[in-house]
């Protein structure tokens, strides 16, 4: 059984704040979360709402159908209603609008109260909070505890002041509309520990347990939240987190950290990594790690900055000019952020090349809730492997040797007795610039070889989600349209199965075929792009062609909805 | 203690007579005055002429690209404060394609050294007009002569935060050995501004066209005097140029005000692992 609640209102007033609020509070009662923020690139006066699905199983994706619909304004009704549930409640204010016949509202008057109690215009959030609590059969304590941790410290005042006002809606239902309380929020008996968070927040969280020590970024949508997060821990974890002049910088600066031999990140979204594509290339034939976190939102260009889109893979597969190599993985959701973070800074040391992780808005802002001993376990359990990072060296140390596995013993700069450089030109085996056929051959050669390597024993297969052999249609995608064929496969009992690929270049061209060649008959390929972009990269790396797509690339993410609707017309 | 001997890398492919002999020799005489060796030094080299020094000296060296050399240099710095840290350069590489982190390098006082090559040409590429080129200078790519004036990279420090602004002359080893050990020397952002001669591709600014420009600073400069630094750096709008340090203030470094530890190099100090603090704000 899932739910999904929702808070519609001015930009700038709280939205966010109080639907993370109300994630949080379920999450804390035993059930699991998915949320996901609409909002406009302003910072005031638009249009924000917040939704949250409910369930008591693992919730990947938004349930479309409201069934609590919070209004702070008309436009809020206005904009959503067409989305509501057969029960849906609304939680208006009479005084301001009025609902047409059918539709089962509750009148909250927002005026009369902060009027009555000298409130700010903000605390309506706590009067729809308290009263949404008190509709789903919850009491205010997860309120209360949440509140006094956050605010606890500025003085109990603040604390206060909002539980007064999330009372007040609390009792208007109690006493009011009785009625309606329906007992979707009641605590369940077992509670598992779980942390509510962003994708960004993920992929931070698994950067700290990777060991990352410097991150670089300059702010832009949606990759912000990792700046954000990272530098408000830096005085805890001591990683450097520098907001650099532009994004040319940051990568540059990065990478000269990482030749210090500490693991190094950056942090963007499409435009940003356009301007980081030379000091891509450069990572590549200098062989440096870095971890490159890419954040897709609608291009080209600007775009749409807060909508969501799978638009740039291609365009980060063959990021940087010249021939080298790179991996690029794509988690598909906020457990596998975590764990693909942890990965990607590994695979980084192994390999010495960069290493892209894609996320999108869709992934990088919306809320889930996982088990924090999930987590715990993933991060304790993990020891960085730094491949063949040294400590020491002399005169005879040859930072770019030739190696059967293409990968050359990396000297962490200070050693005594030694010296090298990272070099950008194509370069002897002593790291010295050469113009040589002979030994740009070798090098040239030395390099590729890192890819077959890792191809061999470091390339993942897609997870498979469901029964591949009695599915009748069988989706294929990759990154964050995970969720949505999870719920898809899980709604279609048995008819539906979804391949999942996370790491998405290079590709593995004989073990894709024989996982793939007995099911082409039945693949649909799902993107969040208009290209397909996936399905052109997959015929270039393994020639298998996809004829059926789903491509949505309207700036929303693909609903459970409409793959339903696209298999049910095509088979 | 290393000579500069032990600094010197592969053989030169510089032009003979070409200003970047005697500032290769410089550096590597000022870092052995001052006790390192090429594993205590840690330099970005950019691309040009310049650049192509990373062959030619040993250290731990960054031969990254073009105008990208002090974003690297700053990176380093914060990765590794415990060692010195340069940047060798270009005029074309520091003030026209890397010009934006010149900028915010000076303002954060990074403390790195930037060592310009300034020869008011593109020499690698044959010798097309630099940002510093006197207005009207024609080149291959600017038959006309460039209508640009040009850049004022002394000026253009000061007025950004750097705390050590200096210029020296590539005829001159004595004083560039003296000046670029006091960049080191000096705690924060410093620029050392090399006038060089570019004896294929630049006609008018010769060694004989400098000896007669440049003079030396007197022994009552003031160089904590901002007022009076930026009035000598604007000379060279008149041809005049000044040698020595032109500008010098205390102030902390980014490093020492961004680090949460620093005492110890990030590679140096224990892996963070109490994650359990950070959790919290997701409960």
């Amino acid at each position: 059984m899932q739910f999904t609640w929702k808070i519609g209102g001015e930009a700038g007033f709280g939205i966010m704040t109080t639907g993370l609020l109300f994630a949080k509070i379920a999450a804390r009662r035993g059930y699991k979360t998915f949320d996901f923020v609409e909002y406009p690139s302003l910072i005031r006066g638009g249009h924000n709402a917040y939704d949250v699905t409910v369930g008591e199983d693992d919730v990947t994706t938004l349930k479309k159908k409201i069934d609590v619909l919070i209004c702070l304004n008309k436009e809020t009704f206005e904009l959503h209603s067409y989305s509501l549930s057969k029960d849906a409640v609304i939680l208006y204010d009479r005084d301001v609008f009025t609902l047409p016949e059918g539709i089962q509202g509750v009148h909250i008057p927002y005026t009369q109260i902060l009027k009555e109690m000298n409130g700010l215009v903000i605390m309506k959030n706590m009067i729809a909070l308290g009263a949404s609590l008190a509709l789903l059969d919850a009491e205010l304590t997860e309120l209360h505890d949440i509140l006094q941790q956050q605010f606890g410290k500025k003085g109990g005042e603040i604390v206060e002041q909002n539980q007064k006002f999330a009372q007040r809606g609390y009792d208007i239902i109690k006493e009011l509309y009785p009625h309606l309380i329906r007992p979707l929020l009641k605590k369940r008996e077992v509670v598992v520990k779980q942390m509510v968070l962003t994708g960004n927040e993920a992929f931070s969280y698994a950067a700290v347990g990777a060991d990352c020590r410097f991150y670089a970024a300059y702010p832009m949508t949606p990759s912000s939240g990792v700046l954000t997060a990272l530098a408000g821990w830096s005085t805890k974890t001591g990683m450097v987190v520098r907001h650099s002049e532009d994004e040319i910088a940051v990568i540059n600066s990065a990478l000269g950290a990482s030749f210090t031999g500490v693991r190094s990140a950056v942090g963007t979204s499409g435009g940003g990594f356009a301007l980081m594509v030379e000091a891509i290339s450069m990572a590549g034939v200098i062989e440096q790690p870095i971890v490159v976190f890419l954040s897709q939102r609608p291009g080209p260009a600007t775009g749409m900055p807060t909508w969501t889109e799978q638009g740039d893979l291609l365009f980060t597969v063959h990021s940087g000019h010249g021939e080298f190599q790179k991996i690029v993985l794509a988690p598909g959701d906020h457990f596998e952020m975590i764990t693909m973070t942890l990965k990607a800074f590994d695979l980084a040391d192994i390999y010495q090349m960069p290493v892209i992780v894609m996320s999108d808005m869709l992934l990088s802002e919306s809320h889930k809730s996982i088990s924090s001993d999930d987590v715990d376990k993933q991060i304790t359990q993990y020891k960085p492997n730094r491949g063949k990072l040294i400590d020491s060296g002399d005169g005879t140390y040859k930072r770019y040797e030739i190696t059967h596995d293409g990968v050359s013993p990396r000297l962490i700069p200070g050693a005594k007795g030694a010296y090298y450089q990272a070099n950008s030109y194509e370069h002897l085996e002593d790291s010295h610039t050469t113009e040589s056929a002979e030994e740009r051959i070798k090098q040239v050669d030395k390099r590729a070889r890192k890819w077959k390597t890792y191809l061999e024993n470091d390339f993942a297969l897609p997870e498979i989600i469901g029964d591949t052999t009695k599915a009748k249609t069988i989706l294929i995608g990759w990154g964050s349209t995970l969720g949505v064929a999870k719920e898809a496969v899980k709604q279609a009992g048995g008819q539906l199965a979804y391949v999942h690929f996370s790491s998405v270049y290079p590709l593995h061209k004989t073990k894709i075929n024989s996982l793939l060649s007995s099911l082409l008959d039945k693949l649909i390929l799902i993107e969040n792009n208009s290209t397909a972009q996936f399905g052109q990269l997959l015929q270039m790396e393994t020639g298998i062609s996809i004829g059926r797509k789903l491509l949505r690339y309207d700036g929303r993410a693909i609903t459970v909805e409409q793959i339903m609707q696209f298999v049910g017309n095509t088979n | 203690m290393a000579t500069p001997q032990d600094f010197t890398g592969y053989k030169p492919t510089w032009c003979p007579g070409c200003g970047n002999w005697g500032i290769g020799m410089a550096i590597k005489m000022a870092w052995s005055e001052m006790g390192l060796t090429p594993s205590d030094v840690l330099v970005a080299f950019g691309i040009g002429c310049s650049g192509n020094m990373n062959d030619f000296i040993n250290a731990y060296a960054f031969h990254g690209l073009h105008g990208r050399a002090v974003a690297t240099a700053v990176g380093m710095k914060l990765a590794h404060h415990t060692m010195p840290v340069c940047a060798v350069v270009g005029d074309g590489d520091c003030y026209g394609e890397g010009g934006n982190h010149f900028m915010h390098a000076a303002r954060g006082n990074h403390d790195i050294k930037v060592l310009v090559h300034d020869n008011n040409v593109y020499g690698l590429t044959t010798g097309q007009v630099a940002p510093t080129a006197e207005k009207g200078q024609k080149s291959k790519s600017t038959p006309q002569g460039i209508i640009e004036v040009p850049i004022d990279p002394l000026s253009l420090a000061i007025t950004q935060g750097a705390t050590f602004v200096a210029q020296t002359f590539a005829g001159d080893t004595k004083h560039m050995v003296e000046t670029i050990k006091q960049a080191f020397q000096h705690k924060g952002f410093a620029l050392v501004n090399v006038l060089q001669p570019c004896v294929t591709f630049n006609k008018k600014n010769t060694y004989q066209y400098y000896m007669k420009q440049v003079y030396r600073l007197g022994s009552d400069y003031d160089p904590a005097n901002k007022m009076q630094a930026l009035e000598t750096a604007l000379q060279v709008h008149d041809e005049r140029f000044p040698l020595g340090v032109m500008y010098k203030v205390e102030r902390p470094t980014y490093h020492e005000q961004s680090l949460a530890n620093p005492s110890l190099s990030l590679i140096k100090q224990s892996r963070f692992t109490n994650l359990s603090v950070l959790a919290q704000e997701f409960e």
